[in-house]
């Protein structure tokens, strides 16, 4: 099973260093001598499992750190990513945040925590619910938690039915409180989550979509009380079931937290969870090919050749939400020209606050629109200076793909009716819910 | 204030620390072994607070003990002497009635590899595993495991493993896991004995702690699950129906654990069974979900999927689309995507394949770019239907003028020319307009070849092969090989003449023996380099039938990522073992035979008929690529005179080029032979022992011991090689295979100086000894010889299969012929299966791999024809007898493990034979069916 756990800041150096089979101390060092090899950027572009000198590495990486598993014998490399995975998000929940700076100040709990997790390279446990039991060191913050620091609501503020917003940092603190805070709160955030990917052909039609989606649960309740989450009632799972009438919300496939309780799924639609404290997924979901909206975007492209070298790609641009709605953080880009190495652009854009530039590395344009309002359409005009430009290079201008995120939107159209605890908590507890849609992978083929 | 914790600098020193350790107040203490335990991750070495770390042990303070422990399990090792002095605290700590203090004592003490202390630790370990808290004997049980790792015996003499054993009983499913966890691994060092002594009644406690325990309980008891084989298909299938539930977890290693004890034990479900079928069904989805997760886990997963579909192609055949590659996958998701997609295609699917790869050749990543154009005329060759619109599409890909795009296209389109001859032409010329942007070694080659395969049709051939030559000296050897066999190919059809001169010694005798051949017989020439090209197969890289198999018990490790199996990776004695699927045995028939479940495991013994295809263009020249059997046998014409010594030095240039590569090419020469000979082959050690063995040459002449022997036949008449006339058959004798060869000697002059040689052929035959021909043969004398075979030859499908390629020299010349063996030839000894494996073998070779054979106007009883079959090592596993016809079941087993499985059915009514013959290799079929007859009327 698991030999060393590290967790390694992106400069390679060890935050956490634990071992777990107590292999001998020459060997300790196998993962510096590995990136001594490699480098610690190689991280970021290979696949795992990577072997190096009897020893199996399995890394992934969050919040800029990256979280090895060094293995000797033969285990399954999905539980040991599950497990960094769980470790990560464990990590998070204790410390509040993860970034180099928490995890150097609470390796005596990230300690504690994988000894209680891992035993001889056996996983224990990853629950909170069990964990909170055994851990006894506190958590350290940089600086205390204060809900009047709402420096920065936006778009990663939650939203809840009565439109209070909650700042951003409001779901990053411990979930274990220290004992110098006086209050208390009990909160629980849930996140609807949508992740969209579509291919349109280049005829416009839509060629592909799928969303994969998820709710996830963030709770800061010190004690188990039951939550029952609501969906919409014309949820239905797979493509024969159809529930309600008018437009269903259908998903493909659909799997759950094995914590969730479903005896009042199938009539009524309701998620009962005692969510454990911390951060977990409830729901994921899948839905393949029938979008019940239409895609969020229409491109339309013209690339020609210009006089001389110059290739001209105009590019509108319509967004298909209804006019309440906007996308932030639009980002396009195209490629131009793969073979060719030197090239220039310019570009007329419709407002100033877009920005286009061009990419060689992979050799694309692309273009940034910071936010796009329902219903309006956009434009660009670029015009791409390429040496020895004949008509095949026409044919080397690359799919456009977009990457966006669509705030209070959820393509299926899941809904959360309500979100209740029972029995009622005393004292305050605040629910909060926000949906959110984004996409990296929207491409357009020319 | 914390960050000072990581401070480097000298004023961090030992020395503060120590007392800062010895300090009264506890908050200080806490502090100070938070600073050291710092300094450990970060590599310091503060081994030498041992004792100040150790004085801080016995405190009250559960986060202050708990430091302690963590940096006594660092450095335990090192400081031996002193971790005794913890030893008390250890053995008073499990006993503190706090259960988190008695479990972290026993969890850190089983962590300190220390000899001495392991003693003092057995009595607190035994308390420590019944506790009356979970928690603690679950920490217990993988404490037994620690142990066992430090001093196995002393385990054994304790009798841990038998508490442990004890605990897969408990009623707390953790504590259960963890038994099963440290059983598994304890067991895995001990492959002999029994440990987890796996029954239906501990697969029914193990199954219901599945429901019960956590996700990481979960995958420990499903991989033990996977090591059970059951004793039926009904066991099986209750086994199977409490595991699928696992599918839906939200936990991707819980899911794969599933899918191996479903995949393996599908194995023994009958394939006409409902529920196969409902299995097949249940098992795309969360497969299919996997690839929504994050990179890292999709490429795990796709790692898998590849074994899963060469094994069971049915499940994902309707998910194609899922394959399609994101814009934003990494790419080594997409390369691995791009694989299992052509594994996929098929012709329903082939249009969106095809559209889909036509788009990822138009991506920015040159590797990317690269397998796509290679998936496309994978796609050709894959599916036939489709070959028209791929060629089409490359063509537009090579209208892009991408380099590696154009050169990529043109490597496939060589491909897809060798698959469908004479079909394709017509893009010959798009392709030669793309001659200069060439650079690669491959695509150069491929061109070439195209070229002079095509030189017929192209008008230029001859220039454009020139303007190649002009680069011939700088070509890296693939070029250069191809280039070299190209031109020849080219001059022979152009009759002109052009001798490349290259510093590659192996090139330049191999062009040099062309234009040997070329000047001395066009004819022969041309039929050694035009000879037909293999067909080129149709899967690339598929994993062999057995390893795969060994693969899918590993599903969800390290291995089924790899493709390898674990002993190729895990060093020591784990994994060694090989892993196997269950057969299928039906319930009905376990009563019989109560040991199926080992007897099963032979039964995939039997590799498939693995015929490499012939990868290089070549078809490999070197070892003696004779012409195709036919009946214009090329003989070198009479005519030739000593200037042209293609025969005498010439053949020995060719024997020596023979040499690295393993030469069969065994000579025997008398004293004085030819002074032509080089040293290397006429000093062969065979000759000194030569008239020793002389005396020994007819004992194993015409000894039949009931194995048929067809009469000898003439192989090569007298007047095709210069008055030498050789007939001969093949026996089985004593286990062995002999080539039976009578030689006449009809020309006017004395013989001497034989020798024999195979070409490459379907089931390696080869001379086991030199071509015993010791005394020069006189005028009008015959000499019979037998020379013994083996099939450790060089391996290249014949057609016929069962044709055989030889090359006779002697003083005067080398001569070629060909003959047919007879494929009882091959038929091996211990051919006798099994009737329980014959039984399972024969439900699982799938019914399109059955030949039906119908034996006319034969009127010999069962027994005898049993008897008859049984001479030439065909074996009758089972006789049955049904409304008045005798049904014979015999197994055969060929020389390279092909087993041919056969049902005879004689009636008494009509004197007809008939025979089904199931094979996994079918193409033996036939030339077996022909056997039954030959061997039955002889």
């Amino acid at each position: 099973m698991i030999s060393q756990v590290f967790i390694l800041s992106s400069q390679g150096d060890h935050l956490i260093y634990k071992d777990c089979i107590l292999m001998h101390y020459s060997q300790e060092n196998s993962l510096d001598l590995y990136l001594k090899l490699v480098g610690i950027t190689i991280l970021l572009s290979v696949q795992c499992p990577q072997r190096n000198k009897n020893l199996n590495f399995i890394h992934v990486r969050h919040s800029g750190l990256y979280w090895v598993v060094s293995t000797k014998d033969n285990p399954s490399p999905f539980t040991i990513i599950e497990f960094l995975n769980r470790l990560a998000a464990l990590t998070k929940d204790y410390c509040g945040s993860l970034s180099e700076k928490s995890v150097r100040m609470n390796f005596a709990l990230i300690y504690e925590l994988l000894d209680e997790m891992v035993d001889y390279g056996y996983i224990q446990t990853t629950s909170t619910d069990i964990l909170k039991n055994f851990i006894q060191t506190e958590a350290v913050t940089s600086k205390p938690f204060s809900l009047f620091d709402l420096s920065n609501v936006g778009l990663f503020g939650a939203e809840t039915q009565q439109s209070k917003v909650a700042p951003s940092a409001a779901a990053s603190r411990p979930i274990v409180a220290s004992h110098g805070e006086q209050v208390r709160k009990n909160e629980i955030f849930v996140d609807v989550v949508e992740r969209l990917s579509v291919v349109i052909g280049s005829n416009g039609v839509l060629m592909k979509a799928d969303v994969e989606g998820e709710i996830r649960v963030k709770c800061y309740l010190p004690t188990c009380s039951e939550m029952r989450i609501g969906l919409n009632e014309e949820f239905s799972i797979g493509k024969s079931q159809l529930r309600g009438y008018g437009a269903a919300v259908r998903v493909d496939e659909c799997s759950f937290h094995q914590a969730v309780k479903l005896d009042e799924f199938d009539t009524y639609r309701i998620l009962k969870v005692c969510p454990s404290q911390g951060e977990q997924t409830l729901m994921q979901y899948q839905l393949s090919d029938e979008l019940p909206c239409a895609p969020p975007f229409r491109l339309f492209p013209t690339v020609e050749k210009d006089y001389g070298s110059r290739l001209l790609i105009f590019l509108k641009l319509r967004c298909d939400l209804p006019p309440k709605r906007y996308l932030t953080f639009v980002g396009i880009s195209q490629t131009v020209a793969r073979a060719l190495l030197l090239f220039s652009l310019s570009q007329e854009l419709s407002s100033p606050e877009q920005s286009a530039e061009l990419q060689p590395r992979s050799k694309a344009v692309l273009w940034t629109i910071p936010r796009f309002p329902g219903g309006a359409q956009l434009s660009a005009v670029f015009k791409v200076e390429v040496p020895r430009l004949s008509s095949a290079s026409l044919l080397e201008v690359g799919p456009i793909s977009m990457s966006f995120e669509l705030p209070k939107y959820t393509c299926t159209g899941l809904q959360v009716r309500f979100l209740r605890l029972s029995p009622t908590q005393p004292g305050l507890s605040q629910r909060w819910v926000r949906y959110v849609t984004h996409s990296d992978s929207y491409t357009i083929r020319i | 204030e914390t960050n000072k914790l990581y401070c480097t600098s000298v004023k961090c020193c030992i020395f503060e620390l120590k007392a800062e350790l010895n300090s009264d107040k506890k908050e200080k203490k806490k502090e100070a072994v938070k600073k050291v335990i710092a300094s450990m991750t970060v590599g310091k070495d503060v081994s030498a607070l041992f004792p100040d770390v150790v004085n801080c042990m016995q405190t009250d303070n559960l986060e202050l003990k708990k430091l302690v422990y963590l940096y006594l399990m660092n450095y335990a090792k090192s400081q031996p002497d002193m971790a005794i002095m913890a030893v008390n605290t250890f053995v008073k700590d499990c006993e503190d009635p706090n259960p988190l203090i008695r479990a972290l004592a026993v969890r850190t003490m089983g962590c300190i590899r220390v000899d001495k202390i392991t003693e003092y630790l057995c009595e607190p370990l035994r308390k420590c595993l019944k506790d009356e808290d979970p928690y603690v004997r679950k920490t217990a049980a993988v404490c037994v495991a620690k142990l066992h790792d430090i001093n196995a015996q002393l385990v054994e003499d304790q009798g841990f493993l038998d508490t442990l054993k004890d605990l897969i009983s408990d009623s707390n499913p953790m504590v259960v896991a963890n038994a099963v966890a440290a059983l598994s691994e304890i067991s895995e060092s001990h492959p002999n004995c029994n440990l987890l002594d796996l029954n239906p009644q501990s697969i029914n406690k193990l199954l219901t702690a599945l429901n019960e325990c956590t996700e990481w309980g979960q995958i420990f008891i499903l991989d033990c699950l996977a090591n059970y084989t059951p004793r039926d298909d009904r066991e099986s299938q209750s086994i199977c129906e409490r595991v699928t539930p696992r599918l839906s977890h939200a936990n991707s290693a819980v899911v794969l654990s599933a899918v191996k004890v479903l995949m393996k034990f599908m194995e023994m479900l009958p394939k006409d069974l409902d529920y196969y079928g409902t299995l097949l069904k249940k098992l795309a989805p969360p497969l299919v979900t996997l690839l929504s997760a994050e990179p890292e886990l999709q490429y795990v997963a796709l790692r898998n999927i590849n074994l899963i579909v060469q094994k069971r192609p049915e499940i994902l055949k309707h998910e194609m689309k899922v394959f399609f590659v994101k814009y934003n996958d990494p790419i080594y998701v997409k390369l691995e995507k791009l694989d299992i997609m052509i594994r996929l295609a098929s012709q329903a699917n082939i249009a969106q394949v095809l559209a889909e790869l036509k788009e990822y050749a138009t991506e920015v990543d040159v590797d990317f770019v690269r397998k796509a154009v290679r998936a496309i005329g994978r796609c050709a060759i894959k599916v036939e239907q489709s070959a028209e619109r791929c060629v089409s599409t490359l063509l537009d890909l090579i209208q892009t003028k991408v380099n590696y795009v154009v050169q990529e296209a043109i490597v496939v389109i060589k491909d897809i020319f060798r698959k469908y001859p004479n079909k394709y032409e017509s893009v010959i010329a798009t392709l030669c307009e793309n001659l200069d942007s060439l650079d690669e070694p491959e695509a150069r080659a491929a061109m070439i070849w195209i070229v002079g395969e095509y030189a017929e049709r192209i008008d230029n051939a001859d220039e454009l092969l020139e303007s190649f030559l002009e680069g011939f000296h700088d070509e890296s050897t693939q070029v250069s090989e191809t280039h070299t066999h190209t031109h020849l190919q080219h001059v022979l059809h152009k009759h002109t003449q052009n001798t490349p001169d290259s510093d590659n010694p192996d090139l330049r005798d191999r062009g040099y023996i062309y234009w040997r051949l070329l000047s001395t017989d066009p004819v022969a020439a041309k039929e050694v380099v035009l000879a037909e090209k293999p067909l080129i197969s149709e899967e690339t890289d598929l994993i062999e039938p057995t390893l795969l198999e060994e693969l899918i018990c590993h599903i969800g490790s390290l291995a089924s990522v790899y493709h390898k199996p674990p002993n190729a990776f895990v060093e020591g004695s784990r994994g060694v073992q090989h892993k196997r699927l269950p057969a299928r045995t039906a319930s009905g028939e376990s009563a019989e035979s109560p040991d199926a479940g080992q007897s099963v495991g032979g039964v995939s013994d039997a590799p498939p008929a693995v015929i490499p295809s012939q990868g290089d263009l070549l078809g490999d020249l070197l070892n003696l690529d004779l012409a195709p059997p036919s009946a214009s046998v090329p003989v070198v014409p009479a005519s030739m005179q000593m200037g042209v010594d293609l025969l005498g030095g010439g053949l020995d240039s060719l024997v020596g080029l023979h040499r690295p590569s393993g030469s069969q090419y065994i000579a025997v020469g008398l004293a004085g032979g030819t002074g032509g000979m080089p040293a290397g082959l006429g000093g062969t050690p065979a000759m000194g022992g030569g008239l020793g063995d002389l005396f020994d040459l007819g004992g194993g002449v015409g000894m039949a011991t009931g194995s048929y022997v067809p009469p000898k036949a003439v192989w090569l008449p007298a007047m095709k090689a210069k008055g030498l006339e050789i007939s001969g058959t093949f026996a089985r004798r004593g286990g062995g295979i002999h080539m039976d060869l009578s030689l006449t000697n009809n020309a006017m002059s004395i013989m001497t100086d034989f020798a024999i040689q195979f070409n490459r052929n379907s089931f390696g035959l080869a001379p086991a000894g030199p071509l015993q021909v010791l005394t020069p043969l006189a005028q009008n004398q015959t000499i019979d010889v037998s020379l013994p075979l083996n099939t450790n030859g060089p391996i290249m499908k014949m057609e016929p299969l069962n044709n055989l390629q030889v090359a006779v020299k002697n003083n005067i010349d080398v001569f070629y012929f060909s003959c047919q063996y007879p494929i009882s030839l091959l038929f091996v000894e211990d051919g006798k299966m099994d009737r329980q494996v014959f039984l399972a073998t024969w439900k699982d070779i799938p019914s399109e791999n059955e030949t039906q054979y119908q034996i006319k106007d034969f009127h010999l009883n069962s027994d005898a024809a049993s008897t008859k079959l049984q001479g030439s090592n065909v074996f009758t596993v089972a006789k049955r007898t049904v409304d008045a016809q005798d049904l014979l079941y015999q197994s055969i087993k060929l020389t390279n493990g092909i087993w041919a499985l056969a049902e005879l059915r004689i009636q008494s009514i009509t004197p007809n034979y008939m025979l089904a013959l199931k094979c996994r290799a079918p193409e033996v079929s036939q030339y077996i069916c022909q056997c039954y007859e030959l061997l039955l009327r002889n």
